[in-house]
């Protein structure tokens, strides 16, 4: 798949001109600004991943249990119960799904990082890629001023929950990477330019750059330089002000939350707005060994917020049918006090999307020993949840790609089935 | 982003359906009839192999190697030269009774396939069995001046062959900043690029290349070059407690580092590796095993396979689980070279024998014949002394680095071809096998014999190499062909390890640290951290196409770095004293040395005027300076090496 992508190689003079702060008014550059400005539709369907990461617990958030530690919470739509800690989301119910019927092989955190991600088991050697570099191969505007796959760090309330799972497009190519955000309140490393001298530091880089695209003109030194005039264009695109949260009315930031989490949820809405395909929000810590309920209670109030604010906003905005919203961890806890890993029957939650919402699909014993512990309705398998994904977001599943070695992999273990209740 | 070493263990699906592309032959062009490897192959492993391949053999037909179709099968010979009609593959395919169950093949293939029998079954292994003759007599050293002419012989004739001309031998600037990357893993500092520019000694190409072997730095590149092959800075191990064995698998690459300074040979260099046992402490290389199997322990198959890939230059990851559809090796011949890893166990601290009886039992995890015994043996070889051992990885090691070895020599040459062309001779580096061929055949056994012939001494075969016309050709002009048979180099881009270790001569400054997160932002033991040291952060960010440094792979991210990263506008401590040594120093000197730190050449008539301008314009004399290396970094032609 590394497959050089021959870029059209503009006339590296105009580079220069890029540098707007001069003042100079500049025709070619008030016509690429205009472009630039513009967001293209994509391939397909964008996505935000809410990545608890550590396994946040089924039965303390939304596949509540007689007799569990939260009481149940009837919800907008008759028949589906969430714990009492999340009313805000009970309200969005008509526009949410809940898959309670995942069900993994995998306890351990690494390998069920990487299992959800990719949707495949980890094996030695070879790397999958992962569901957000899909959909920058798949769904992202190749050469689009803003990067098709962004990862939000939305930083952690505890340290444990296993090693970190990256990433990574292993065969899909180096240019399917997430761009990583560190902090949302930061923004865009390296965005912001140091403006002293800019256009003539960029007037005398582009005479030399020219010159050595006229003596090598290979499909390298193309590459190159077409991507740094990217950088340059977002540097100076408008869009690239998606970045900044402080260009967000202070009531919508008040109504996101201010913490990491909220912000990460506006950063993740901006982005989207202004172009990007797939934003991976990562919040460590859900790994509740001492027990979920005391931690979860901590955690509801922002989680519920945020999120709710999120589906909220983008439907006022008329994007929620274009972009899903999906909340997961790598496996569930065990039912009760959700102090162990549990992989056998927990939940995920898709919002938006343009999906049949309103529903849950599958569902646990309700009664028994262990209520909670069985999967009674429709069981969701890892690869079943990555090729329903895929398929949502406008990608097939069913294709063949090339890996490193001529290897053909299915993008999707081809024992997948889509959970058609979820497809509109 | 490791790649050379891709090789899955299990697959839940899909075996049955693989389509090997043939890797880029260096095909004969002349040739206007079909070539199995380069035509007919791709067909029938499409189409045809799933059913009569190593997988399966329906009615008895194996259509892997041309042998064996000439064998046929129960419906009579596969192929018949000169005789589509008589030929079985013809006959079923002609009305579409094959392939079963599956859409018929087009009209183009099926005539791709009748004029390939008809055209008398011509293969380009065939076709180039001409230059495969020894180009110096086998068995002995020679001068690295001789060899070096030789491999030009060689590589010149191929392109005669073909109607084209190599490229012109490179200028010193353009030598100079190559030799220094691929030698020792930076470019020159400004001091020393003037000194090579300026000396008129005649032979100074031939002793920069030994002065550069000598360097520490030789070893330091090539150990962590080596490193990364075996295993990528991001560590794949997660269950030794959740931490990676970081600080473990960096002191891997120092051992590795120390080998090659001291121009350990290549066979005892992989001794120490392969027959290690013992705790960790003093002996770096233990790493090996860990990192190579699975859930941080050693297992069979994950050293075989790495030992395949690493040492051998074959891929064996197919035969794990069945016999490879395509190559021709049987599950059997897997197992049995994994049993000489099963007389071990072995994590990130310690590897220890143990007695086992000189075979292993195909596991579980294996499609086909799990619980099958199989005894231990070697490659397309000859089956070892079956008698107890305690440690049979011995027995195999003295087979692998016998000098006849047809695998390990030839494996280590072609790697080391690839590195600095590129592409391998035989390419991809681990897929060695009949139907795979050479693009250059002879040049590939002239640098097997003669690394075997040395007593496998890799600054030999260095030297050798880096002394030839191919090695000192110019990366300039534009003809694919040319650059592919090895007579232009090709415009690279640097590797990470290359690009920062460059950046710290350019600032002036051995701890430049490219990091923008803040301190707080997690811990760096890889346990739930989002980030890591700087090393790590730096090889994420600036990681590139380990299997084609042609491909420019870096986004925005990457060159937003370079154009706004507030340590990379800093000119650095270095200016100021420069500044505050020669106060009366002349804007062109000054423009001179950034050229010589960054691009390893001094500036251009057009080039010099332009900074001078630059400067003449700047009020204050540091930050004219800061722009003028800012600029040059962010040249195209630094990120490269041409």
């Amino acid at each position: 798949m590394n497959t050089h992508e021959l870029f059209q190689r503009r006339d590296f003079l105009k580079l220069s001109a890029a540098g707007l702060l001069s003042g100079v008014s500049v025709p070619w550059f008030e016509s690429m600004a205009n472009a630039a400005g513009q967001v293209q539709r994509p391939r397909g369907k964008k996505c935000i991943l809410l990545w608890m990461d550590g396994g946040p617990s089924q039965a303390h958030t939304f596949d509540p249990k007689p007799g569990g530690e939260f009481k149940s919470l009837p919800t907008t739509v008759p028949g589906i119960h969430v714990t009492e800690k999340f009313p805000k989301l009970a309200q969005c119910m008509k526009d949410m799904a809940f898959l309670r019927s995942m069900t993994t092989e995998i306890n351990d955190h690494y390998d069920a990082k990487y299992y959800l991600h990719t949707g495949f088991r980890r094996v030695t050697n070879l790397e999958h890629p992962s569901i957000g570099s899909i959909a920058s191969a798949f769904v992202g505007l190749p050469n689009d001023d803003m990067p098709a796959f962004v990862t939000i760090d939305a930083g952690n309330d505890k340290g444990n929950g296993g090693r970190f799972y990256r990433s990574v497009p292993a065969y899909l190519g180096p240019r399917h990477a997430p761009l990583a955000v560190q902090h949302p309140a930061r923004g865009l490393e390296n965005l912001k330019p140091d403006t002293r001298g800019l256009d003539r530091r960029l007037q005398l880089l582009g005479k030399g750059e020219e010159r050595f695209a006229r003596e090598y003109n290979l499909p390298v030194v193309n590459a190159k330089q077409a991507a740094f005039q990217r950088a340059v264009n977002l540097m100076h695109s408008p869009r690239a002000r998606a970045f900044n949260l402080d260009n967000e009315p202070a009531a919508i930031r008040e109504q996101y939350g201010e913490h990491r989490f909220g912000k990460s949820c506006l950063l993740a809405r901006r982005l989207i707005e202004s172009g990007v395909s797939f934003v991976e929000i990562f919040h460590r810590g859900w790994d509740d060994h001492e027990g979920a309920g005391m931690r979860i209670a901590a955690r509801a109030p922002w989680m519920d917020g945020a999120m709710s604010t999120l589906i909220l906003d983008l439907k006022q905005r008329g994007m929620l049918d274009d972009v899903l919203i999906v909340w997961m961890g790598e496996f569930g806890r065990t039912p009760g006090d959700g102090n162990g890993h549990f992989c056998r029957a927990w939940t995920s939650m898709m919002a938006g999307g343009g999906i049949n919402t309103g529903q849950a699909v599958g569902a646990t014993n309700e009664n028994g020993k262990n209520p909670g512990d069985t999967i009674t309705r429709r069981p969701i398998t890892a690869p079943d949840f990555m090729a329903t994904l895929c398929t949502i977001l406008g990608i097939d599943p069913h294709q063949e790609l090339m890996a490193s070695g001529g290897r053909p992999m299915p993008l999707v273990d081809k024992k997948a089935k889509v959970v058609t209740e979820l497809i509109a | 982003m490791k790649h050379l070493l891709n090789i899955p263990t299990k697959w839940g699906m899909g075996l049955l359906a693989i389509l090997a592309v043939l890797p880029g032959l260096a095909a004969e062009e002349t040739v206007k009839s079909p070539l199995l490897e380069r035509d007919v192959l791709p067909i029938l492993q499409k189409n045809c192999m799933g059913c009569h391949g190593g997988l399966k053999q329906k009615r008895e037909l194996d259509l892997r190697t041309l042998p064996a179709m000439l064998k046929g099968g129960k419906g009579g010979p596969a192929v018949v030269a000169g005789k589509p009609e008589e030929s079985a593959l013809w006959q079923s395919i002609a009305e579409d009774e094959m392939p079963k169950g599956k859409p018929p093949l087009s009209k183009k293939d099926k005539d791709v396939l009748k004029d390939w029998i008809s055209a008398g079954l011509p293969t380009l292994a065939h076709l180039l069995k001409k230059y495969e003759k020894p180009l110096l007599p086998a068995g002995e050293k020679h001068e690295p001046g001789v060899v070096a002419d030789a491999v030009d012989g060689h590589v010149s004739g191929q392109m005669a062959n073909r109607g084209l001309k190599a490229a012109a031998v490179a200028g010193d600037a353009e030598f100079l900043r190559r030799l220094y990357l691929d030698l020792n893993g930076r470019v020159p500092t400004p001091e020393q690029a003037a000194a090579f520019l300026d000396s008129s000694e005649p032979d100074k190409r031939a002793k920069l290349i030994d002065e550069l072997l000598a360097a520490p730095e030789f070893g330091v590149h090539f150990g962590r070059t080596w490193r990364e092959w075996i295993c990528p800075p991001e560590l794949p191990s997660d269950m030794n407690s959740g931490r990676q064995p970081v600080q473990q698998s960096r002191d891997l690459g120092k051992w590795l580092a120390r080998q090659f300074n001291e121009n350990a040979t290549w066979d005892k260099l992989v001794r120490d590796i392969l027959t290690v046992k013992g705790e960790i402490k003093n002996q770096p290389q233990l790493i090996f095993y860990g990192l190579v199997g699975q859930n941080a322990q050693a297992t069979p198959s994950g050293s075989t396979r790495a030992i395949g890939s690493l040492f051998m230059g074959v891929q064996l990851q197919c035969a794990q689980c069945h016999d490879d559809p395509f190559r021709d090796w049987a599950q059997n011949e897997f197992w049995g070279l994994a049993g000489f890893f099963n007389s071990m166990t072995g994590n990130f601290s310690k590897v220890q024998s143990r007695e086992v009886p000189g075979e292993m039992s195909i596991p579980k995890s294996a499609f086909f014949n799990a619980g099958t015994r199989v005894p231990v043996g070697f490659l397309h070889g000859t089956k070892p002394d079956a008698k107890r051992k305690t440690d049979w990885r011995g027995v195999f090691v003295d087979w692998l680095t016998r000098r006849e070895n047809p695998f390990f020599a030839r494996a280590f040459a072609n790697r080391l071809w690839f590195q600095l062309f590129t592409r391998g001779i035989v390419h991809p580096v681990n897929d060695m096998r009949a139907l795979n061929p050479p693009t250059h055949p002879g040049l590939l056994n002239l640098l097997t014999n003669e690394f075997a012939a040395s007593g496998f001494d890799v600054k030999h075969l260095l030297r050798c190499i880096c002394n030839s016309q191919t090695y000192q050709r110019t990366s300039r002009g534009t003809v694919a062909r040319q650059q592919e048979l090895f007579g232009r180099a090709p415009m690279r881009v640097m590797t990470a390890d290359m690009l920062l270790e460059s950046l710290k001569i350019a600032y002036g400054d051995p701890k430049l640290d490219l990091r923008t997160h803040a301190k707080d932002d997690g811990n760096t033991n890889g346990e739930s951290a989002a980030v890591g040291d700087e090393y790590m952060e730096f090889h994420r960010r600036f990681g590139t196409n380990e299997e084609d440094a042609t491909d420019f792979t870096h986004g925005i991210p990457q060159m937003l770095t370079f154009i706004n990263h507030p340590r990379l506008r800093q000119g650095g401590r270095f200016l100021e004293d420069w500044l505050k040594k020669n106060p009366d120093i002349k804007p062109e000197t000054m423009i001179e040395r950034l050229y010589l730190g960054t691009l390893s050449r001094r500036p251009g008539t057009e080039e010099l005027a332009e900074a001078v301008a630059y400067t003449a314009a700047c009020e204050e004399p540091k930050q004219a300076y800061t722009d003028v290396l800012w600029m040059l970094v962010n040249r195209s032609e630094y990120l490269f090496v041409r």
